[in-house]
């Protein structure tokens, strides 16, 4: 099941696919993969088979936007709260309620009920279930079975795009074919990432025939099957979906990043070259060249403050490389990136971009902000530490992060927040010495 | 006060087959917090990584901290047929590579305690290797208080040095879950005010406090000391602040019967601290206390007054762990407001509410929620509080919201006057 053979890095080395550590590990589960990757359709209740916990900590924890106007249920959390007594007599009845409760009171376009450690352990038939209640209520009703213990957030990520591959893509007709459709695969529009570039790829002419699944809906994804392109955003854990729906529809698949200029314009550019159509790559081309033009000159404020600044940057996977990308854009120099948790392909492609990339981020980081007087630190909010202790301005590009840096509308809200941690007086403030501590 | 409730009155329901936006944490998230509290430990949770890993966000994002804690990372493999013990020796191995912890509190999740692992064997046989203390935690029982006080009895009988001596001003502080980190200090403040020598276990104070470390540490920054614990036993009282960890101090009396035991149910409000005052004093034999204990006593007696308009013709919605949703409940009847509440899980405490209480989800509130003019709950709170237009006081696990959770005071005659002001000043100007 791990041997996967559209990953590149898979060839030597499983990396991101590895068996966790003990003791060592701190990243999420594969329930946690498949939340991740399904959550973000809200017009289709996510139940959770399970005790509390699993679900008691995650909801509502994920600014993954939509534009559903029905009752969005991607900040809601639905959970079968199974207990001592399920756990010895079997939880099947107590899901078929839970799902005869839901259809009653919510009326979802779909229901996907994700499997978890305990209700795996103890044999459930969720599958049973999820088809019996199917059949009497006419909704696709959709196991996923990524029980935390099977491996990380990655395998989860996968296991759900499988899920959905198997039981809703290809199971309705749209009224009409679009000649440039695509599905988008792997972004789930956190804090609106999509919606920077999905009006401009649809000014070009290109139809998003349905996303897994950021701002996604249950119909359009049922008729994937009907595009004549899948774009994988920064999700390498989707891949094996793409290349199953290569196999099955002859779907073809890109690989795009939308961060910062170059790579948001190459991201397009691969695109319409995929369909190799003249026109469209002319438009492409248009378009690319006035949203360049706007962005340069919305970034003129910044660039007097940005100039010749340097970054170190530690985040994860892709955005090891797009982020370094999007910072050299407004005009920031990258020393280094940490590549702890990215594949090979992504460290290669790193190298390209950032003269020095690290694996050791806890030793290597604090050395490198000193040895090239380092400006700023650009990672998750477990470096803020290295940050202060350094006396340099910080700012978090993990997931937590308030504002969308995708795409040229986001570059800009990048810049000015590098500016303001740059201009902000605290980072040197809070490092000075108590007046008691002065000889 | 009035009539307790009688339980088989309580609504309940758990007749629903599911839980929609759940109010409920879980039994290894309360331990987790729990080993917190001690100096140099690392909390162990026994599962699947992700459980760790839920936990450790939420922690991380609610007291805006670092958050120390690791998981034995239980896969398909060991799922099935590992005991638990390799696991268990292998996590202790790698996290020694890099630390070395003065405690390792290791504690169960729902698939480990279906499948029935041995944890105490599992810690007999590291016995030489790590110091380590054991608890069962299944998160399809119990909830964040119960996983707290689990922990808290398993140090006790695991940890605690037999010992006949006692010590009359030495005292053990046993705060439950709910209390933050400056509250659990500013008790002990007023016990050494009193001349007593405190120690409380477990101690957020000075661990989860939102003070700026030196280095961001693997292991817990602060709390109780491991070699404090041990030297526990001479304890001239115990006390036990919210139902949820009484058994905690009975235990600690069983097993050193020459201390004595001061049980509160809650420490908000005026007939709260009063009770506690009484019977610190009594087990003193003291007639009076420090002058600035008398100062904030009249202080409160006048925010109460002050605060009676609003307070008392509000209708209050508490949503929260049942030794909280006890304390806030019982304060706001004092300015005579009327309470309704609901809690996360069945509990002892339900017995002493005097407002109606249920068990319920989110979507239970948010049906009793139009009748009312203010919400008490976490951060789950707030979309409901919105779309209903009420106002809202976040209290709580988890709160993304705001920062300086670590440092609210709500406690004892101060902190009720910040507790009702805050109230007040709310009610008045959503």
């Amino acid at each position: 099941m791990l041997n996967e053979s559209a990953c590149s890095h898979n060839k030597t080395k499983k990396s991101s696919c590895d068996k966790p550590k003990p003791g060592a590990t701190s990243g999420g589960c594969a329930f946690e993969g498949a939340q991740i990757s399904l959550f973000p359709y809200a017009d289709a209740v996510h139940l959770v088979h399970g005790p509390d916990t699993c679900l008691g900590a995650s909801w509502e924890t994920r600014a993954t936007l939509t534009s559903y106007e029905g009752e969005n249920n991607t900040p809601l959390g639905y959970c079968t709260n199974v207990t001592t007594q399920d756990i010895i007599f079997g939880g099947d009845k107590k899901l078929a309620d839970a799902l005869s409760y839901i259809v009653e009171h919510k009326n979802p376009k779909a229901i996907f009920v994700y499997e978890t450690c305990v209700t795996a352990m103890i044999g459930d038939n969720i599958d049973f279930t999820c088809k019996t209640a199917q059949d009497q209520f006419n909704i696709p009703i959709v196991p996923v079975h990524a029980p935390g213990f099977v491996g990380s957030k990655n395998l989860g990520s996968r296991l759900a795009g499988e899920a959905v591959l198997d039981a809703l893509v290809g199971t309705r007709e749209p009224e009409s074919i679009h000649p440039f459709g695509i599905n988008l695969i792997g972004d789930y529009n956190v804090t609106g990432d999509m919606w920077q570039y999905k009006p401009i790829l649809e000014r070009i002419g290109i139809k998003v025939i349905s996303s897994l699944s950021g701002d996604g809906r249950i119909e359009q994804i049922q008729t994937a099957h009907t595009a004549k392109l899948n774009v994988i955003v920064c999700a390498k854990s989707l891949v094996t979906l793409c290349r199953k729906m290569q196999e099955r529809y002859n779907i073809p698949y890109v690989s795009v990043s939308f961060y910062g200029k170059r790579d948001t314009s190459n991201a397009i550019r691969s695109i319409v070259n995929a369909f190799g159509d003249a026109e469209l790559i002319a438009k492409a081309e248009e378009i690319i060249a006035e949203e360049e033009a706007k962005l340069e000159t919305r970034l003129k404020p910044y660039h007097l403050m940005l100039k010749g600044k340097k970054a170190i940057l530690n985040t994860g996977g892709n955005k090891s490389w797009s982020i370094a990308s999007a910072l050299q854009d407004i005009g920031i120099e990258v020393v280094a990136t940490c590549v702890q948790k990215a594949t090979e392909e992504d460290v290669a492609i790193a190298s390209e971009y950032v003269p020095i990339v690290f694996k050791n981020p806890g030793v290597e980081q604090p050395r490198l902000i000193d040895e090239y007087k380092v400006d700023i630190l650009l990672a998750g909010g477990r470096s803020l530490y290295t940050a202060i202790k350094k006396r340099i301005a910080f700012v978090d590009v993990n997931q937590e992060k308030k504002v969308s840096y995708g795409a040229y509308g986001g570059l800009e809200n990048l810049a000015s927040d590098v500016c303001s941690a740059l201009a902000n007086p605290v980072f040197k403030l809070v490092g000075k010495a108590a007046p008691w501590e002065l000889v | 006060m009035g009539a307790s409730m009688n339980l088989k009155e309580l609504k309940t329901t758990s007749l629903k087959p599911l839980h929609v936006n759940p109010l409920k944490l879980s039994q290894p998230m309360g331990a987790t917090l729990a080993f917190l509290g001690i100096k140099n430990c690392m909390p162990l949770m026994h599962g699947a990584q992700g459980c760790a890993s839920f936990t450790k966000v939420l922690f991380t994002r609610h007291f805006n901290d670092p958050i120390a804690i690791q998981t034995t990372a239980v896969n398909d493999i060991t799922a099935v047929i590992d005991g638990g013990d390799k696991g268990i020796s292998e996590a202790v191995e790698n996290i020694t590579k890099k630390v070395t912890p003065d405690l390792v509190g290791l504690f169960t999740t729902g698939m480990t305690e279906t499948k029935g692992d041995d944890i105490k064997g599992a810690t007999l046989l590291l016995k030489e290797k790590q110091k380590m203390v054991y608890v069962h935690t299944p998160d399809f029982e119990g909830g964040l208080e119960s996983g707290w006080s689990l922990s808290v009895q398993n140090i006790i009988t695991q940890l605690i040095e037999p010992t006949t001596q006692v010590k009359k001003d030495k005292v053990l502080l046993i705060p439950n879950v709910n209390l933050s980190p400056i509250e659990v200090e500013k008790l002990k403040e007023a016990l050494e005010l009193l001349d007593l020598v405190v120690f409380a276990l477990p101690d957020l104070s000075d661990s989860l406090d939102g003070h700026l470390g030196v280095k961001q540490g693997a292991l817990s920054s602060g709390g109780i000391s491991v070699l404090d614990i041990e030297k526990l036993g001479n304890s001239g009282a115990v006390i036990t602040v919210g139902r949820s960890i009484k058994k905690c101090g009975e235990i600690f009396s069983e097993k050193f019967p020459q201390s004595m035991h001061l049980h509160f149910d809650s420490l908000i409000g005026l007939e709260a601290s009063d009770d506690f005052y009484a019977k610190i004093l009594a087990y003193m034999d003291e007639k009076s206390v420090p002058n600035s204990v008398k100062r904030w006593r009249a202080r409160l007696q006048d925010v109460l007054l002050d605060t009676h308009f609003t307070l008392g013709k509000a209708k209050i919605l508490i949503a929260d762990e049942p030794d909280s949703a006890y304390a806030i409940s019982k304060a706001l009847r004092e300015a005579g407001s009327t309470c309704e509440a609901y809690i996360s899980q069945r509990s002892e405490v339900q017995e002493a509410f005097t407002c109606k209480v249920a068990i319920g989800d989110f979507e239970e509130v948010e049906k009793a929620l139009p009748q009312m003019d203010m919400l008490i709950t976490n951060y789950h709170g707030e979309r409901l509080a919105h779309k209903h237009h009420k106002a809202l006081l976040i209290r709580g696990f988890p709160n993304y919201e705001q920062v300086g959770i670590g440092l609210r005071h709500n406690i004892l005659y101060e902190g009720s006057c910040a507790f009702l002001c805050e109230v007040n000043n709310l009610l008045g100007h959503h």
